[in-house]
Parts: C-alpha cells; structure tokens; sequence
C-alpha cells in the first residue's frame, strides 16, 4: 500500500529538487535551493539578477553538475537518467540560438527527430501556429525579430510533447500582445497537465501564471510554497498610502494597528499589524472623522512580498 | 534516420550550401588552380619530376583539408557555443558521444567534398599517370585519418577555448608547424630534430607515405608505420576531444 502511495506521489510530483548545492572552485552558486513540482502546476523562480535562477535551471536539465543535494524528475534520480528524462522535457534556455539559415518548420523537424518524435508536416505547422508563427512562410529565421525568436524557442521547447517544460525568462523580447499568448499557450499546457517551471523578473507574469512560486537569494532558496500561502504572508506586512485632506498625517500613529513609516503633509505611508484587517481599520478612521480622501495599496501584494524578502537580504548585506 | 547522421547533414549542409562553405570550396580551388598553373607554366617547375607534382600536389590538398577540419571542428563546438546554439543540441536526449560521432561525419563529407574538387587538379598535373592511382589511395587511407585527426583536434581547442578567436589562432599555428614538412628542404628534414619531429608528426605520417608510394614507388603496405602512427594520432585528439566534451559546462 505505501508502494502504491509512492508510486501515486511520484507521478504526480514530476520535479523534486532538495538542498541543491553547486560549487564553483570556491565560490557557492547554488547553497540549498529547493523546489517541488506537481503535474499541471506553474511554479515561478523569481530572484534578484545574479541570484542562481538560471544556473539552478542548468542543474536541474543536466548541463551544470551540482555538488550537492539531489534532483528526482518522473520520480528518477537526475543523474542516473539523465538522457531517459531529457526525452520528456523542453527547455527554453535564456538568450537561445538558433540556425539562422533554416526555416522555422525545418528548424523544428530537425529537433523533433533528435527528440525521435513525431514529425509530420501536421504537427510541425501546429506548433507553429500555437505559438502565432505563420507555418507557410519561408523566411529564414537570421531575418527573425527577438519575439519572433522567442516564439520559436517556446515551440522547440514543445516539439517533444514534454511533461515538464522549463523556460527561462519565456516572454523576453514579446509585445504585451505576444505575451498574452505566450500566457494563454502556457495556461493551455498546465491545464492539460504538463508540469511548467519558469523564471522571470516580470512579476505580471508570475502572478498571472503561477499557482507556486519560490525565491532565490544568493543562490539560497528564501520563500517557497503555494501563492495563497506566500501572497497571505505578504498580505501582513503590506503598506498602504493616505492621502488626508486636512491635518498632520502624523496623528495616524494614534490609531491602532497602524505604524507610519514615512509622511510628507498630508500624504502619509503606512504599514498594519498583521491582526488588523485592513478594511476594518479603514471604516474605523472614517467612523472617527479623519478626512481621508484615498487610500492606496502599494504595488502587488506578490511585489510587495518579494521585495519584502530580497530587500531583507540586501539590507542585512549592507549592514554587514 | 540516426542521431548522428541527423546532425552530419545538417552540419554539412551548413558547411556546403552556406556561402561560408562556397567560399572554402572556392577559395581550395583557386589555391589548387593557381599551384597547378605554375608547375605547367613556370619553366623551372615544369621540369620536376611528374610524381614529384602530383605528391606536392597531394600534399597540397591535403593540408587544406585539414585546415578545414580544424575550421569545422573548432567552430562545431565552440562556434556552436558562442552562438548559443549548442545548449539546445545538449538539451536532447542524445548522448555527447552521439554529437561528437555527428559533428565528425560533418567532418568526413567536407573532405569528400574538397577530394572531388581536388580530383580534376591532380589529374591534370599528373599528365602521365605516374603512380596517381596509388597516390589517391594512400590520400584516402593515409590522409584521411591525419584529416580527422585535426578535425578531433580543432573540436577540442573549441570546447576548452573561451575565445574562439583564440581557438583558430592556436590550431592555425598547430597546423602551420604540424604542415612545415611540406616546406622544409631534405638536408633540414634529415637532421636530429627533423627526424624526431617527422616521427611524432601525423603530418610526417602521411606526407612520408606520399612520398614514398607515389615518388619512390613502394608498396602502400610498406607504410605501415605511418598508418599506425596516423591512427594513434586520430585516437588520441578523439580520446581528448571527447573528455573535454563530456565535461564541457555552459
């Protein structure tokens, strides 16, 4: 029964990564990055630049060989199958090149017979359209614009029929339409069960997509878990900006609950004690006459969580 | 259709149907035609011996081939690299071994391909057919391998260079040193360091075996020492070629 159990857990959780550790000579890339995914999930890596994003992506597709800690995809030891896994994973690495003197169909079969999968004209035109590439032209793809390359690689990606895809940065270089599509492709993708882990310093996207997401600080994973989870914990200690009509903002301290961090005139920014719910505290200034005229939340409640905790890190650096 | 030949024929394709590849095939021509035009037309050279033309000859084409192995396979691997290509291709499923075994048959039809358009040039320098079938074939057998050879060579040199430019300026180098036989005079040749260089050259292995088929007339068979040492050449850049690889990171 627990071998049953187990064997149920492992299809479902497709990408596993405990304790990751990559050394290189003496410096720590990667000192414990953790990560769990689960069938039909979009998990987001988010990090500061330099962070280990796109090198702890190199470690969980077999190109980095990491010191420490393990990687189990489909249930199996990376290393011990890294070729048998590679079958069922795309891949859209950061700032990917291509050959830029084929076409975009012979480009994709030419992969799609590396990968010993189907072929056919059909399914090659298909993929091109999923992504919004035109399957008929001939235009070599040197002639390319940027979005156009990043459609491309998301279809290479998916020549496959991969289980888990893995893309780094996916909507660098689209319009804000491309990147609409790119969301509703990946969208379709998790819905039909394919497991998406992907990294990008575009917070819209992870909050439009991700139903997980961790962060990576100094190659140290900080936060991790689901967006309900993350986003509540973010939720106590959002901020809030007052704008009175009249008075001296700083009397706002008098209130329960609210901490003013800064105040110039009657703009005034505050932060509430995680037990005070923000709408309560809101009805009460009003019911106590204060002449509020708007109140504003900062950012998202996913910007304020991860600036919260990359912020921490940086400050204790500086202090340091 | 296998991995590998998958990969050797879109490399050659690359390498054949680009303009890139044009230009080498045109530019091994023109050198090809202009050595022949002097050894027809220049009075001096016209004297020399028939099978000594056709063993310079082959020579000739020789060393370009192998300059252009040592092109392609510096640029297969860390050409690849540099354009960003190559981690996609170590994202399949296949096996570096498989790349490597792909890259190299790249190798081999470019060679091919430069033999046939060096083929009506030997032919006709070699006006009258001294010994030019035997020359083709230790070309094929002993050239061949040295080709290879700098080809293994080059992929290596690409795959631990992080600057490819820095890549082509030492296996030019390489190459211009491993040729020099071509070059250098009998009296130079038969000196001490001559002779210790000619034994652990691959370039000596072949260009001695030319020499000695195609100007001395001996049996191909009687060149076994070069074959070996040819083949422990080939062996040996494969052998290192593959390490660095193997363990290549991105």
């Amino acid at each position: 029964m627990k071998q049953v159990q187990a064997n149920a857990n492992e299809a479902k959780n497709l990408l596993s990564v405990d304790c990751l550790v990559l050394r290189r000579g003496n410096t720590t890339v990667l000192n414990g990055v953790s990560l769990h995914i689960n069938s039909g999930e979009i998990y987001g890596l988010l990090g500061p630049n330099g962070a280990g994003k796109s090198t702890a992506i190199a470690a969980i597709t077999g190109l980095l060989p990491f010191t420490g800690g393990q990687i189990r995809v489909f249930g199996q030891d990376l290393i011990d199958s890294t070729q048998a896994v590679r079958r069922h994973i795309g891949v859209l690495p950061e700032d990917a090149g291509f050959y830029s003197w084929m076409t975009a169909p012979a480009y994709l079969t030419f992969y799609a017979r590396l990968f010993d999968s189907n072929h056919s004209p059909d399914k090659i035109g298909g993929l091109l359209d999923l992504v919004g590439l035109d399957p008929s032209s001939r235009q070599l793809i040197g002639a390319f614009s940027r979005g156009m390359k990043q459609r491309l690689g998301l279809a290479r990606a998916l020549v496959a029929d991969p289980r888990l895809l893995i893309l780094d940065e996916p909507t660098n270089g689209l319009d804000p339409r491309g990147r609409r599509d790119i969301h509703d492709v990946l969208l379709h993708l998790a819905a039909e069960g394919v497991a998406i882990l992907m990294c990008s310093h575009i917070l819209d996207d992870i909050d439009r997509l991700c139903s997980a997401f961790g962060i990576i600080v100094k190659g140290e994973t900080v936060a991790s878990g689901t967006r309900e989870d993350l986003l509540s914990k973010a939720a106590q200690g959002a901020r809030y900006e007052i704008f009175l009509e009249a008075g001296d903002g700083k009397e706002l301290a008098a209130v329960p609950g609210v901490t003013i961090a800064s105040h110039e005139g009657n703009r005034v920014e505050v932060s509430l004690a995680a037990w005070h719910r923000p709408h309560e505290t809101w009805a009460r200034l009003l019911e106590a006459g204060w002449p509020v005229s708007e109140i504003r939340k900062y950012g998202t409640g996913l910007e304020d969580f991860y600036l919260s905790v990359t912020d921490t890190d940086i400050n204790q650096e500086r202090a340091a | 259709m296998s991995p590998q030949w998958l990969i050797a024929r879109k490399e050659a394709g690359e390498l054949l149907l680009s303009g890139r590849g044009l230009a080498w095939l045109l530019g091994a021509s023109l050198a090809m035609s202009a050595f022949a035009l002097l050894l027809v037309s220049s009075t001096e050279l016209s004297l020399l011996d028939n099978a000594q033309v056709v063993y310079d000859m082959l020579g000739i084409a020789t060393a370009l081939a192998a300059l252009l192995a040592m092109v392609v396979g510096i640029d297969a691997i860390g050409g690849e690299r540099e354009r960003n290509t190559l981690i996609p291709l170590l994202l399949t499923p296949l096996r570096r071994n498989q790349i490597i075994t792909g890259k190299m048959a790249s190798i081999v039809i470019a060679w091919v391909a430069l033999f046939v358009v060096a083929l009506p040039y030997i032919w006709s320098v070699a006006s009258t057919g001294q010994n030019l079938g035997a020359g083709l074939l230790v070309t094929v057998v002993l050239g061949t391998p040295v080709i290879l050879t700098f080809g293994y060579y080059g992929m290596w040199l690409g795959a631990g260079m992080a600057q490819l430019v820095s890549a082509y300026v030492v296996g030019l180098l390489t190459l211009m040193v491993a040729a020099s036989p071509l070059l250098l005079g009998p009296a130079l040749r038969q000196s001490v360091i001559g002779r210790i260089f000619d034994a652990i050259n691959p370039f000596s292995a072949a260009v001695n075996a030319y020499d000695a088929v195609v100007i001395d007339s001996m049996s191909l068979l009687s060149q076994w020492p070069g074959f070996i040492a040819a083949f422990l050449w080939l062996g040996l850049t494969f052998l290192l070629a593959r390490s660095r690889i193997r363990h290549l990171t991105v």
